[in-house]
């Protein structure tokens, strides 16, 4: 599905990533786990082509997908207008567009956000933003989506909605790329885990060795 | 009686150039909006950057009497083309205002996140569809304010269009204190005139204002 090889990225002096290798198979969950600054998001924004490689090279078969930190959402376009916008502007014909607005419809239906679609971002809490930018990524069909700190800034009862909202795309094998400094979150979701650490793979691990991860983590970090 | 009769006669005549203000207002709005953000936008993608730089900086560092004197009497001259007042006075005020207009969006265009144009990118939208109907917007309501001030600002400027012989508000005024040897009255009710307007776009751009916010949140 994915393929990293030997990619490097420097901003200015700074290394931020170095000789990262990886690959991701279809219908995987990959958490990228790590402390802040290690890495992490650079490595999902040059996958998705936000930021150019210094040197390798990355291959992806098929559409990425891409939910921000901060979500990202225009916030002079409604919840249904932020959903919509992208795959109306593709979708040649009418049956095109009603094909769009019904699979639309079904993802904040599936989201518990069609009663909010007329709402604008401003009006939302964090988790329904959440579900916004989610359903704006899923609505386009990617074959592989990155999310970049899911749960920051979410409280507990939000951060439960987050797993769970991923736990179900995680059985429709989505196959997904998320980081996070959160492990526990992580150990959740993830078919594996990769620790990042100075722009390096420091860890590579499956589920069978997630149990290591808090005592591996502290023997990185500190 | 008489003397409100005359008063009466005196709006009249002066109102009569209220025409050829809202002409130069509005002429000058479009070209200025217009090349305004087509500037702004060029400058933000790094094209012609020094150039639009250079042609703000002239346009802000000199008089606009000079402008428009250029553009009615010296740039006429050298093409050998004659231009009408109410051509050279649009052209003139639209240039002019255009040059702060680029500023005001560059400011508007800067303050947006970058974020939003990185949204768009990750959601396949052409650069034209981003900057029409997820940038602009946003920057617009941003930037209402200032804006109303430049539309404020170039409404008083249209007065200048007097000094090349364009029958304004201003005009009418004086061609009436010239008359009749009073100058008061005659310019206190060109006054009125313009601060009635002023009143009016500033009214119509609360209410439209209060709109955006209300849509937005």
């Amino acid at each position: 599905m994915l393929t990293i090889d030997h990619v490097c990225k420097t901003f200015g002096t700074h290394t931020v990533l170095r000789d990262v290798c990886l690959q991701i198979d279809r219908g995987c969950v990959l958490g990228l786990a790590g402390p802040s600054g290690e890495g992490k998001s650079t490595l999902l924004r040059c996958i998705q082509g936000l930021e150019t490689v210094d040197s390798g090279s990355i291959t992806c078969a098929g559409r990425v997908g891409f939910m921000f930190q901060d979500f990202q959402l225009f916030p002079h376009m409604s919840v249904l207008e932020n959903v919509l916008y992208a795959p109306l502007l593709r979708a040649k014909g009418k049956i095109a567009q009603k094909t769009c607005m019904e699979k639309g419809e079904e993802l904040l239906k599936h989201l518990d956000m069609w009663g909010l679609r007329n709402r604008y971002p401003q009006q939302l809490s964090g988790g329904q933003k959440q579900r916004v930018a989610l359903a704006r990524s899923l609505v386009l069909n990617p074959d592989l989506l990155l999310c970049d700190e899911p749960t920051s800034g979410l409280d507990v009862a939000m951060l439960s909605d987050v797993v769970a909202l991923l736990h179900s795309l995680r059985e429709e094998h989505t196959t997904m790329a998320i980081a996070s400094h959160d492990l526990s979150f992580l150990v959740q979701i993830s078919d594996r885990i990769i620790i990042l650490r100075r722009g390096c793979i420091a860890a590579d691990i499956g589920p069978e060795r997630f149990g290591d991860l808090p005592q591996l983590a502290s023997s990185l970090f500190g | 009686m008489g003397i409100a009769v005359k008063f009466i006669d005196a709006c009249f005549f002066i109102g009569s150039g209220l025409s050829v203000t809202f002409f130069l207002l509005l002429g000058g709005l479009v070209i200025g909006l217009t090349l305004g953000i087509i500037l702004a936008v060029l400058r933000y993608k790094n094209i012609g950057r020094q150039l639009i730089a250079r042609y703000i900086s002239i346009l802000r560092g000199t008089p606009m009497l000079l402008q428009l004197s250029l553009i009615y009497f010296a740039i006429p001259t050298l093409l050998g083309l004659q231009l009408s007042v109410l051509t050279a006075g649009i052209f003139a005020f639209g240039l002019n205002s255009s040059a702060y207009m680029a500023e005001i969006f560059r400011a508007g265009i800067e303050s947006t996140p970058q974020g939003q144009f990185e949204a768009a990118k990750v959601l396949g939208i052409s650069s034209l569809h981003t900057w029409k109907d997820i940038i602009l917007p946003q920057v617009f309501r941003a930037i209402f304010p200032a804006l109303t001030g430049e539309v404020i600002a170039l409404l008083k400027e249209t007065a200048l269009i007097a000094t090349i012989g364009g029958a304004d508000l201003m005009r009418k005024s004086q061609v009436l204190a010239a008359e009749y040897f009073t100058y008061f009255t005659p310019l206190c009710i060109a006054g009125l005139y313009y601060y009635a307007i002023v009143l009016f776009v500033e009214n119509l751009s609360r209410k439209l204002e209060r709109r955006l916010d209300r849509a937005h949140h």
